[in-house]
C-alpha cells in the first residue's frame, strides 16, 4: 500500500512558478531521496508536501496520505497530521530543541500531549526510546550539552513520539564530517526498519547511495531524471546527472604527483591546544612551492587551528615555523570558509580588488585578465559581497589572493559551503594555481575522499590528542582517521 | 561566581563614582560648607567657629584636593553619611522614612506595566506584520515619545482637572496611587511590549519553535510549553534596565505629585544643596539597580542553564 | 535579529520619514518663525496677559503677557542646541574610547567598560542633576551632564560592533593582505558602526531634550525667565481652565519633537 502520494506539486512565489510539476509516492520500507543542488527547488517539494511553506509561496496540488485527501494549497490541512502521520526531521537538531529544556522532557511532552499518553506512562516511553537510541544518559541534560549526533537522536524520538509513520529528513547531514554523515544514514535506515517511509531530502551524493531506494534528481525547480538510486548513480541517463556524479570526490581522477619547488616553509615539532585540550604535538612537515599538502580530519581535531598557526595568526604552544628567506610577509594568505564573511560587506568587490591591486603595486589590468582565467564575469565586481553566489565569491577570494602573488595559500574548507559541481570547480582552480603560480597550498577538508584525490601529501589528525611526526617530504599517516 | 565578582565591582564603581561627585558638589558649594555641614550634625544654635573649624580640618576643606577626597569616600565606604544639612537628621534615617513610599510607587507601577506590556507584545509578536502587530507599533512608539513628566501632566489635566476624578497630588489612600503609578507604567509598558513582541517573533521564527509544532503540539501547546519561557529570559533582562527609567520617572513623578518618597527628597536636596542627603539618596538608587540586577542575574541563569555556564 | 523580526523596509522607511518631516518643521519653527513674525520672548505686557491670538502673537500671550509663540520658538532653539551640543561630544567621546577599548583590549577595554558599566546604573536625570550642582551656569552644566550620560551608549555599542568587526575573518584577510589599521578602520568599521551611530545620535537627542524639560518642570533646570519647554508648561499650568492653548502649545510642540526624533532613530529600542 503506498503510503505517501502526491500529484503534480508546484510551488509559485508571487506568481512566478519555481517549482514545476512533480509527482511523488512513498512505499512502505522503501526510501526515496530527492537529490538536487542549492536552489533546485528540493527544500520547496519537501515543505509543500508537509504544509510548512513560507507564507509568501504558494503550493498547488494532491497530496494523498493514508486515508487523508489534503490539498497543498491550503497548508492549514496537514497541521493535524503532523507528529501522528509525518515526522519532520529539521536541517539542525541543534537548533530544533528548545535550549531551556531538558532533553528527556522534549520527548516527553510528544508522547504526552500528542499522543495522549498519561505523564507517567509518557515518562516511561521517553526513556525508553531514549534508550532504544543510545542516549539514555542524556535525558536530563539541556541541548547545549549534547553533542551534535546526540541532538539528532534526540529529535528522532522527539519527532516520531507522536506515532507518525512517514519520516521526512531535510538535508540531515547539512556541516557534517563523513564519519558523521554515515552515522545518521543508518540511524535513518534503523528508523525505516522499525515500519513506515523514509522522504530523504540532500545534495549529498554519499548519503543518496548509503540511503539507496528511489531518487529523484531535481535541477532548478524541474525533475531531470528519477529511478533506483543504485541505478542513477551507475548510469546516469542525463548529461546534468552525469556532471553531478561526475563532482563526487569519490569520482574524481587522483592526482598524478608533480616534482617540487623551491622550499617555502618549514614547521619544527609544532603543538597547539584550544581551551586546555591539546589538539596536536610534535607535527613536523615542510612545504616546497607547487606542492598540496592536505590535512583532514573530523571536527574539531584542529586542523583550522594548524592552518592558522602556520600563518602566524595563532601561537603555536610548542614548536615553529619558518618561512624561507627573502619572503614578502603578505606570501602567506588565507582562503576562507565562508567567502561572503570575508570580504568587507559594505564595499563593492570591484573597488576591494581595486584597494588590493593598488596596495600591491599591481596594474588594474591584472584583475582584467585574471576574471576570464577564473570563470568569472566583469559585472560581479559592481556588486557586494552578499549579491554574488558562494562559488562565484569563492573564486573572487582567490582572486583577491593572486594579486598579492602569495607563495603560500591555506585554504580552510574552502568547498565545504558549496554544491558539487562548484566545489570541483574551485578545487580544479586551486590545483592550477599551485602550478601555474609555483604556490604551496595546505588544503583543510572533513571529506578525505577530495583530499586524497587532490593533495600530494595527506596529513591526518586524530581527533584525540595524538599527533604524528612527519619529517621531510614524506608522506606519514598521523594516526587517527588513517 | 564570575555574576557576583562583576556586580560587586560595578556597586564598588557606583559608590565611588557617587562619592566623587558629591565630594566635587560639596567643594562647588557656594559660602562657607564647613559651616553648614557643622550646622546639620550639632544643629544651628550650637554651632561656634570652633565646630566649623573642626569640620573644615576633619574634612579638609582648605587643604588638597586628593587628601579630602580620599577621606570623603572612606566616610562614604564605612556607610556614614554624616547628617542632613536641611533637617539635622541623620541620613540613614530619613531615607529610611522615604524609602517605603517610593518602594510602593515603583512596585505598583511596574505591575501595572507587566499587565498591560508583555501579554500584548506576545500577541502581536505571534503574527509580525498582523493588524495588532502594526497597531502596537504606532501606539508603543506615541507612548515612548511621551516623557513621564508630560504623562503625568496629560493625565493630570484629563482625569483630575478636566473630570474631577481623582486626586491630583495626596498620599496615603490607594486611589492617590493610581495618577502617580500609571504615569510611570504606560511609558514602562510601551517599551515592555516592543521587547516582548521582538522576542516573541524571533523565537517564532526560531527552527525549535517550528520543530515543536512538528512534533504535534498546537499552537497554544507551543506558546505554553516553549514560547513564554523563552520570551521571558530577554524580557527579565530588559527589566533589570529598565530600572534606571523607572527610578528618573520615580524622580519626576513623586516630585510632581507631592508622593514623599526617595526622589522628591532628592530633588529637594540637590534644590538646597544638601550634599550628604545627595549623597545617600543616589547611593541607594545606584546600589538598588545592581542589587535588582544581580537578582535578575541569578534568576535567568537558572531558568536559561547556557548562561549559568 | 533576523529578517522575520523587523519591520518591513517600507514601513520603515515612512517611519523614518516621518519622523524627519516633524523635526523639521519644529526647527523650521524655531529659526524661520521670529523672522517670519517679529517680536521678544521676554517683554511683558501685563494688560495682555492670557489673551489670545493675535497677529504680532499668533499663539497668545502668557499669564506675564509674554507672547507665546516666540518664547516656544526660543525654547525650541535652546534645549535642541544644548542637546545636539552634548549627543556630538558624548558621540565623539564614545567613538574614540569604544573603538580605543575594542582595539586595546586588556586592562584599557577593562576599565573603561567598568566606568561604562557604573555610570549604566545611575539614573541619568541623577547625574544630570548633580552636575548642575557643581557646574556653575544652566546651560553648560546641562551640556557638561548629559554629555557624561549619553556617551555610555555610543561606547558600549561602538565597542561592542568594533570587537565583534576584528574578530571577523573580513579583518584578518584584510591584515594578511598588508592593510593597516586606518584602511580597516575605513572599510571595516565604520560602515559597521555609522548607522547606528545616527539612530543612538537620534536617541539620544531625544533623552537630552525629554531630560531638560522634565527637570525645567520640577523647578530644577532652566530658571525662569528663560523660555524653557518644561518650564513653560509648569507655568502655565495654573492657567488651564482660561487659556487651554497657551499651555498646550509647548505640550504639542515638545511631543512632536520627541516623537520625530523616535521615528528618526528607526525601530531600534534602547
Amino acid at each position: 500500500m503506498t503510503l505517501l502520494k502526491a500529484d503534480d506539486i508546484t510551488v509559485a512565489q508571487g506568481g512566478t512558478p519555481i517549482l514545476h510539476p512533480v509527482s511523488l509516492h512513498l512505499e512502505p520500507g522503501e526510501p526515496l531521496v530527492i537529490l538536487g543542488e542549492t536552489g533546485s527547488g528540493k527544500s520547496l517539494l519537501a515543505q509543500a508536501i508537509m504544509g510548512t511553506l513560507p507564507r509568501d509561496l504558494a503550493a498547488r496540488g494532491r497530496v494523498v496520505l493514508g486515508d487523508h485527501l489534503l490539498d497543498a494549497a491550503r497548508p492549514e490541512g496537514f497541521r493535524p497530521l503532523w507528529g501522528r502521520q509525518i515526522a519532520v526531521l529539521p536541517q539542525e537538531p541543534w537548533l530544533s530543541l528548545d535550549p531551556l529544556m531538558r532533553a528527556g522532557r522534549q520527548v516527553t511532552e510528544a508522547h504526552h500531549l500528542v499522543r495522549g499518553l498519561g505523564t507517567q506512562d509518557a515518562r516511561a516511553q521517553a526513556a525508553t526510546d531514549l534508550d532504544r537510541l543510545g542516549l539514555a544518559h542524556a535525558d536530563t541534560r539541556y541541548p547545549h550539552e549534547l553533542s551534535g549526533g546526540m541532538a539528532q537522536r534526540v529529535a528522532i524520538a522527539a519527532a516520531r513520539a507522536g506515532g507518525a509513520g512517514i519520516v521526512i529528513a531535510d538535508e540531515p547531514t547539512k556541516g557534517l564530517d563523513a564519519a558523521r554523515r554515515d552515522e545518521v544514514a543508518d540511524l535513518l535506515l534503523a528508523e525505516l526498519a522499525r515500519g513506515g517511509g523514509l522522504l530523504v531530502i540532500t545534495h549529498d551524493l554519499a548519503l543518496a547511495r548509503r540511503i539507496g531506494g528511489r531518487m529523484i534528481v531535481l535541477r532548478a525547480g524541474r525533475v531531470v531524471e528519477t529511478g533506483p538510486t543504485a541505478a542513477v548513480m551507475a548510469v546516469p541517463t542525463q548529461a546534468y546527472t552525469r556532471d553531478l556524479i561526475a563532482a563526487d570526490p569519490e569520482n574524481w581522477p587522483a592526482r598524478s604527483r608533480r616534482p617540487a619547488g623551491a622550499p617555502v616553509l618549514t614547521a619544527t615539532r609544532l603543538a597547539a591546544g584550544r581551551g586546555g585540550v591539546r589538539l596536536f604535538s610534535d607535527l613536523s612537515f615542510d612545504l616546497s612551492a607547487g606542492r598540496i599538502l592536505g590535512v583532514t580530519g573530523p571536527s574539531g581535531c584542529g586542523k583550522s587551528t594548524l592552518g592558522d598557526v602556520v600563518l602566524g595568526l595563532a601561537p603555536p604552544a610548542a614548536g615553529r615555523v619558518n618561512r624561507s628567506a627573502g619572503l614578502a610577509p603578505t606570501a602567506f594568505q588565507k582562503l576562507y570558509q565562508d567567502p561572503v564573511a570575508a570580504f568587507p560587506r559594505h564595499r563593492t568587490l570591484g573597488r576591494t580588488l581595486a584597494d588590493v591591486a593598488h596596495r600591491h603595486g599591481q596594474p588594474r589590468d591584472r584583475i582584467d585578465t585574471l576574471l576570464p582565467r577564473l570563470g568569472l564575469n566583469p559585472v560581479l565586481l559592481t556588486r557586494t559581497p552578499g549579491g554574488v553566489s558562494g562559488g562565484e565569491l569563492q573564486r573572487l577570494a582567490l582572486l583577491r589572493l593572486l594579486l598579492v602573488r602569495p607563495r603560500f595559500i591555506f585554504a580552510d574548507e574552502p568547498t565545504s559551503r558549496l554544491d558539487p559541481i562548484t566545489q570541483k570547480q574551485v578545487i580544479d582552480l586551486l590545483r592550477d594555481t599551485a602550478a601555474a603560480e609555483g604556490c604551496a597550498i595546505m588544503l583543510v577538508s572533513h571529506d578525505p575522499e577530495l583530499v586524497a584525490r587532490t593533495a600530494d601529501h595527506v596529513l591526518s589528525l586524530a581527533p584525540a590528542k595524538t599527533g604524528g611526526d612527519l619529517s621531510g617530504q614524506a608522506v606519514k599517516r598521523a594516526g587517527g582517521l588513517g | 561566581m564570575n555574576t557576583l565578582v562583576t556586580r560587586g565591582i560595578q556597586a564598588l564603581m557606583v559608590a565611588v563614582l557617587i562619592g566623587a561627585a558629591t565630594f566635587a558638589m560639596m567643594r562647588a558649594l557656594p559660602g562657607d560648607a564647613a559651616y553648614r555641614i557643622a550646622a546639620g550634625r550639632y544643629g544651628y544654635d550650637n554651632v561656634d567657629t570652633a565646630a566649623a573649624d573642626a569640620v573644615r580640618d576633619e574634612l579638609g576643606l582648605d587643604g588638597p584636593a586628593l587628601p579630602a577626597l580620599l577621606h570623603w569616600l572612606g566616610d562614604l565606604l564605612r556607610l556614614d553619611f554624616g547628617n542632613s544639612l536641611v533637617s539635622g537628621q541623620p541620613v540613614i534615617a530619613e531615607i529610611g522614612h522615604q524609602l517605603g513610599a517610593s518602594l510602593s510607587l515603583a512596585a505598583v507601577a511596574v505591575v501595572l506595566s507587566l499587565i498591560m506590556g508583555p501579554p500584548l507584545g506576545i500577541l502581536a509578536g505571534l503574527r509580525p506584520g498582523g493588524l495588532l502587530d502594526r497597531g502596537l507599533l504606532v501606539v508603543s512608539t506615541g507612548l515612548k515619545a511621551v516623557p513621564q513628566f508630560l504623562m503625568a501632566l496629560i493625565l493630570i489635566l484629563i482625569l483630575s482637572v478636566q473630570f474631577r476624578l481623582l486626586p491630583a497630588a495626596g498620599y496615603g489612600a490607594a486611589r492617590h496611587f493610581i495618577l502617580p503609578a500609571l504615569a510611570l507604567a504606560l511609558g514602562l509598558a510601551a517599551v515592555n511590549a516592543r521587547i516582548a513582541r521582538d522576542a516573541m517573533a524571533r523565537i517564532g521564527a526560531m527552527p525549535f519553535y517550528s520543530f515543536a509544532q512538528w512534533k504535534g503540539l498546537s499552537r497554544r501547546q507551543a506558546l505554553l510549553h516553549h514560547g513564554l519561557r523563552n520570551v521571558s529570559v530577554p524580557l527579565l533582562t530588559y527589566l533589570g534596565l529598565q530600572f534606571v527609567t523607572l527610578v528618573e520617572g520615580v524622580v519626576v513623578v513623586e516630585a510632581i505629585f507631592g508622593w514623599p518618597g526617595i526622589g522628591h527628597a532628592l530633588v529637594h536636596a540637590i534644590f538646597s544643596r544638601d550634599v550628604p542627603m545627595v549623597q545617600g539618596t543616589a547611593l541607594c538608587l545606584g546600589l538598588g539597580f545592581v542589587l535588582i540586577n544581580t537578582a535578575i542575574d541569578l534568576l535567568t541563569a537558572r531558568i536559561d542553564p547556557r548562561r549559568a555556564a | 535579529m533576523t529578517d522575520a523580526v523587523m519591520i518591513p523596509r517600507r514601513a520603515g522607511h515612512a517611519l523614518r520619514w516621518t519622523g524627519a518631516a516633524l523635526v523639521a518643521a519644529s526647527l523650521i519653527l524655531a529659526v524661520v518663525g521670529p523672522l517670519a513674525v517679529p517680536g521678544d520672548p521676554l517683554a511683558q505686557s501685563l494688560t495682555k496677559a492670557l489673551s489670545g491670538p493675535e497677529p504680532a502673537a499668533p499663539l497668545g500671550y502668557d499669564h506675564l503677557g509674554r507672547s507665546i509663540f516666540h518664547r516656544l520658538a526660543a525654547a525650541l532653539r535652546l534645549s535642541p542646541a544644548i542637546a545636539i551640543a552634548a549627543v556630538l561630544t558624548a558621540g565623539l567621546a564614545g567613538l574614540v574610547l569604544g573603538t580605543w577599548a575594542a582595539a586595546r583590549g586588556g586592562w584599557t577595554d577593562r576599565i573603561l567598560t567598568m566606568l561604562a558599566d557604573a555610570l549604566l546604573a545611575l539614573p541619568g536625570l541623577l547625574l544630570v542633576l548633580m552636575v548642575l550642582a557643581i557646574v556653575p551656569g544652566t546651560a553648560p552644566g546641562f551640556w557638561a551632564g548629559l554629555s557624561l550620560v549619553l556617551w555610555v551608549e555610543f561606547f558600549r555599542l561602538t565597542r561592542a560592533a568594533t570587537r565583534a568587526v576584528l574578530a571577523s575573518p573580513a579583518v584578518q584577510a584584510t591584515r594578511l593582505l598588508g592593510f593597516g589599521p586606518v584602511y580597516v578602520f575605513r572599510t571595516h568599521i565604520w560602515p559597521e558602526i555609522a548607522p547606528m551611530m545616527l539612530t543612538a545620535a537620534a536617541f539620544g537627542t531625544a533623552t537630552a531634550i525629554m531630560a531638560i524639560a522634565a527637570l525645567g518642570f520640577v523647578h530644577v533646570g532652566m530658571r525662569a525667565p528663560t523660555p524653557e519647554l518644561g518650564l513653560m508648561m509648569v507655568e502655565l499650568l495654573p492657567y488651564w481652565r482660561e487659556a487651554p492653548l497657551a499651555l498646550l502649545s509647548p505640550v504639542m510642540a515638545t511631543f512632536a519633537l520627541l516623537l520625530g526624533l523616535t521615528l528618526l532613530a528607526g525601530s531600534r529600542d534602547t
